[in-house]
């Protein structure tokens, strides 16, 4: 070990000059990464309730619409209908915009005295201006299955603007610019942006807002940790240093990678700087305490002794990491695992060489051994938390056995009662307006989460367009379901407006020569293909409800089973059942890493103390630390979702090091000849401290994310911090009984 | 400073002039396009419509037309499952649909003038009979070697476009383009002309109409034109939409 640490010291300067201009290129780099929100990007393509989704999103341009609620005491008013115009026409002019739909030029079949009509609901050009007029108008929109509910909301209040953007269009760049105008147009009524692009936009933005608040706030709040612990301007810029290092690394090599930062991998820079200083926090703090006068003596020293602790330290953070990688069903939680594990090695790098090598780089005097000033803090801390504790663990170890029992089965209790929350919505806060558009959707216009009925056959065909409308009587049937839309309900309008009755003709020939009034209507193109063989029922499902979600498909697959026929083929795909795959797989993926993680710690763990069933003792603590966090968890109401399904394993993979402190410490000390009672004396008073500080830097770090404008980041931060002081609480509790427990019967 | 007075109004008669000579240029060339475009009496053939989407896939349609003065009437061959289908266009927006399976004609209401026709990249707007100098104030853009640019502005605001530019041949006044911009003022739609003379008359045998944002395309070919038939006024009513042999 002294051979590399002197290795290190000779090649100082290689270190320090490779090391910035690594990171003046990859910093350069970053200017390059995307952020990308897009949940439906993140799904995996094996998946065939995704794979259609993603088809019927790019084949009829489903998944690139966006809404804009326009929202007012009364839409059926001449003032109202001029904002919606002015905003239809506005926007359709704007790049990457497709199209625009609203009250004011939304699809219409007539049959008056001016003639049959395929047209628009409106004439445009002569809004109706006069009472009489609006109130034909409202009549009309509250008698049609087409625009109740579906265009302007159930009690007149709110009427939608859905704008499609091109295949091509980048959502967000889209999203921004469509905002913007709609803004710059400074109207009076209320106005909310929903849809898939619309919200992509938005998380885009809290994303880059978060990081531009978020780490810099972070970075202050551990400098005044390091403050505390050090005092000294080394002991604050170095571990900050090598943190931003391993950050501006990681987040390089990600652009470089074409990876894009999402809302999951948007914590990396955070969670190294909590991760990442620590192991720089280690590599100073022994420097300090060898009592050397000769500065490079002191490093080497230093050096040998603590690069394999932080070497182990990071491969068991990195094993946490790596377990998204093969336990996950979102991509984004995968290219989490990649980069996280990443960041890691560069941060344990960071501090093993670069760390050393600027210091010794930089002092060039002899140093002065420091008296230790923090000798009466330190004492203070285990005069009235270490000490206590550990006359606490030898008197009553049955006491401590039992509270952690206690709490262990309240918690795996409390277990079963943990939400799972996959409602992209709830990623916001209520106070944003993405959140109530969201909400408003749900309300006035059943939800904005959209399910496609897809029917293969002849479009043509009448039987093919009565199973459409058996299909669709049968989707209303369901209470979460209120409006339904599909070719075979224009076909029904025309068949009417021409006198023939709402029905589909039973006459093949008719509908075909309808076709040459629908042909080539732009509000076609999202419900039949051009070559009228593909046909969707589009509608929308209005709760978040697992179980109702559950039901309605058990539903559809007896309705699908009871009406297969020859002639078309029925599959459906849609928003609320991705989510439930999403819902089944934060279980999956949950059990599979954190099991993944479990094995791979007591393996590491394991052979690190050179002994299988050492290694379950360490990861009994943070296993029990995991329990109390789910029990937390369910009793608080914090749910499971993309983001927090992320905690237990990170949690093992940080706290698993505090249980190697104490076990390592206990088994040095032990076998030095000392007493059960002395060597866990040393254990608590001398590992206690180095944990206490550990916990308290981390967590403080990750608290920062409190301070985060997504839900799901406040709760992770929330857990996290949690996690860390309960891990590190029970290897300081539970795991000294475990050992006293032991030893005890061992010796006897 | 008389002299200068003289001088100075001379060229402001001058410039003057020159703009009331250009307009009228621009007047009396569009004028002279409806002429070459609208002169024959009456004109009938049979028209092919092909529609090519972005990805290349052609659809057809063919028809058999009739034309005199600002009515007209096709009848559709192609595609098999709409053949028989017949409009009449009339005066004043007026237009009639027959569909043989519904068997009586029906009025159709024009008042989505701006709507693609039927699938096509041309709208009701495109397809008017009425001459272009009825329905755009135009304003002349400047002369190329063989050809003078238009620029014409619709009188109406209820057209979907803020101006069209054409490009029209000096020798026979026929538009070799048009180019068409919506009230963004941004090209979208773009017409080219290919046309060969029939007896007396200058007739566009090709028109290809591509929309530049949906990346579609129309191609109308004309075939079998005849000028001059003596077409009577009775073949553009609505009793001769339905077909003598279904009346039966």
């Amino acid at each position: 070990m002294e051979k590399l640490a002197k290795t290190i010291l000779k090649l100082r300067w290689l270190i320090t000059i490779a090391v910035i201009l690594i990171t003046v290129f990859l910093a350069y780099q970053i200017k390059f990464i995307e952020i990308n929100s897009d949940v439906v990007s993140a799904l995996p393509d094996d998946d065939p309730d995704v794979a259609l989704f993603k088809k019927i999103g790019s084949d009829f341009g489903g998944n690139k619409i966006g809404m804009i609620i326009v929202e007012a005491e009364n839409i059926f008013d001449n003032d109202v209908l001029l904002d919606v115009q002015k905003l239809t026409d506005t926007l359709s002019l704007l790049d990457g915009i497709a199209s625009v739909t609203s009250i004011t030029n939304i699809l219409d079949i007539k049959n008056d005295e001016f003639g049959f009509e395929v047209g628009s609901l409106i004439d445009v050009y002569q809004l109706p201006y006069s009472e009489e007029q609006l109130k034909q108008l409202k009549e009309r929109v509250i008698s049609k299955d087409m625009f109740n509910g579906v265009i302007v909301s159930e009690d007149g209040t709110a009427t939608l603007i859905l704008v499609t953007l091109t295949n091509d269009a980048d959502i967000q760049t889209a999203g921004r610019l469509l905002i913007d105008k709609v803004e710059s147009l400074q109207l009076k009524e209320k106005l909310y942006y929903a849809g898939m692009p619309m919200m992509v936009t938005a998380i885009s933005e809290l994303i880059a807002s978060d990081l531009l608040k978020l780490l810099p706030l972070a970075f202050l709040v551990i400098a005044v940790v390091l403050f505390f612990s050090f005092r000294s301007l080394r002991g604050v810029l170095l571990p900050l240093l090598s943190a931003a290092v391993a950050i501006i690394w990681t987040l390089g090599i990600m652009a470089l990678t074409g990876y894009t930062m999402s809302m999951v991998t948007n914590n990396i820079p955070i969670l190294l700087l909590a991760v990442g200083s620590a192991y720089s926090i280690h590599v100073i703090n022994k420097i300090n305490q060898v009592k050397e006068a000769d500065s490079r003596k002191a490093i080497l020293t230093a050096l040998s002794y603590i690069f394999i602790p932080v070497t182990l330290a990071a491969i068991t953070t990195i094993v946490g990491f790596i377990s998204f990688v093969f336990g996950s069903y979102l991509t984004m939680i995968r290219d989490f695992g990649i980069f996280t594990a990443a960041g890691t090695f560069f941060s344990a790098l960071m501090a093993l060489f670069f760390v050393p090598a600027v210091i010794d780089t930089f002092s060039f005097k002899g140093r002065k051994i420091k008296e230790n000033k923090s000798e009466g803090r330190d004492s203070l801390l285990a005069k009235y938390l270490l000490i206590p504790l550990k006359n606490l663990l030898f008197k009553h170890p049955k006491y401590t056995l039992i509270t952690w029992g206690v709490l262990l089965i309240v918690s795996a209790a409390s277990v079963m009662l943990i939400k799972r929350s996959v409602d992209v919505k709830e990623y916001f806060k209520r106070s944003n307006p993405a959140w109530q558009a969201e909400e408003i959707m749900m309300q006035k216009f059943g939800g904005s989460k959209p399910i496609f009925v897809s029917f293969k056959g002849d479009l043509q065909s009448p039987d093919v367009l009565n199973a459409m409308l058996k299909t669709e009587k049968m989707l209303k049937e369901n209470p979460n379901i209120f409006t339904t839309q599909s070719i075979a309900d224009l076909i029904v309008e025309m068949s009417d407006a021409l006198g023939e009755g709402r029905k589909i003709p039973s006459d093949r020939d008719k509908i075909e020569q309808m076709w040459f009034l629908l042909d080539g209507n732009p509000a076609l193109k999202q419900i039949v293909s051009d070559d009228l063989d593909e046909g969707l029922i589009i509608t929308k499902f209005a709760s978040s409800d697992l179980s109702e979600k559950k039901e309605f498909v058990k539903e559809m697959k007896q309705f699908i089973n009871d009406n297969s026929h020859g002639d078309y083929e029925i599959t459906y795909t849609g928003m609320p059942f991705i989510e439930m795959k999403m819902d089944a797989s934060l279980i999956q993926s949950q059990i599979r890493s954190l099991l993944i993680a479990i094995l791979a710690m007591i393996f590491v763990v394991g052979i690190i103390l050179r002994s299988i069933s050492t290694g379950v003792y360490a990861t009994a603590p943070i296993i029990a630390a995991i329990v109390v966090l789910y029990g937390v968890m369910g009793l608080t109401g914090i749910p499971l979702n993309i983001v927090t399904v992320l905690v237990a394993s990170i949690a093992l993979g940080i706290g698993i090091d505090y249980s190697i402190h104490v076990i390592s410490q206990f088994n040095y000390s032990y076998r030095n000849g000392k007493t059960l009672h002395d060597a866990l004396d040393d254990t608590i008073t001398i590992s206690g401290k180095s944990i206490f500080i550990n916990v308290v830097s981390v967590s403080t770090g990750f608290l920062v994310l409190v301070f985060s404008e997504m839900v799901p980041l406040q709760y992770f931060g929330i857990l996290m911090a949690l996690s860390m002081v309960g891990s590190g609480l029970a290897a300081l509790t539970l795991l000294p009984v475990i050992l006293i427990l032991v030893h005890r019967k061992r010796l006897s | 400073m008389k002299q200068f007075t003289y001088i100075f109004l001379s060229i402001i008669l001058v410039v003057t002039s020159g703009i009331d000579t250009f307009a009228q240029d621009a007047q009396t060339l569009l004028s002279k396009m409806d002429e070459v475009m609208y002169s024959p009496k009456d004109k009938q053939g049979t028209v092919q419509i092909i529609l090519t989407n972005r990805q290349g896939k052609e659809k057809e349609r063919e028809a058999i037309f009739k034309q005199k003065a600002n009515k007209s009437l096709y009848r559709y061959t192609k595609p098999e499952t709409q053949a028989g289908i017949a409009t009449l266009s009339l005066p004043d927006g007026v237009m009639w649909l027959y569909m043989p399976a519904f068997g009586k004609p029906k009025k159709i209401s024009l008042l989505a003038r701006s709507q693609a026709f039927t699938g096509t990249d041309f709208s009701y707007e495109d397809m008017a009979t009425t001459p272009y100098s009825e329905r755009y104030t135009p304003k002349f853009l400047e002369e190329k070697v063989d050809r003078y640019m238009l620029e014409l502005v619709p009188k109406s605001d209820k057209s979907k476009y803020s101006k069209v530019v054409v490009a029209l041949d000096k020798e026979n006044y026929y538009p070799i383009k048009m180019e068409f911009y919506d009230k963004g003022n941004r090209k979208f739609k773009e017409a080219t002309y290919t046309y060969e003379r029939i007896g007396s008359y200058w007739n566009a045998k090709q028109v290809v109409m591509a929309d530049l944002s949906k990346q579609h395309m129309t191609k109308i070919l004309l075939t079998n034109v005849k000028f001059d038939q003596g077409i009577p006024d009775s073949v553009f009513t609505v009793e001769n939409l339905v077909p003598k042999e279904e009346k039966k």
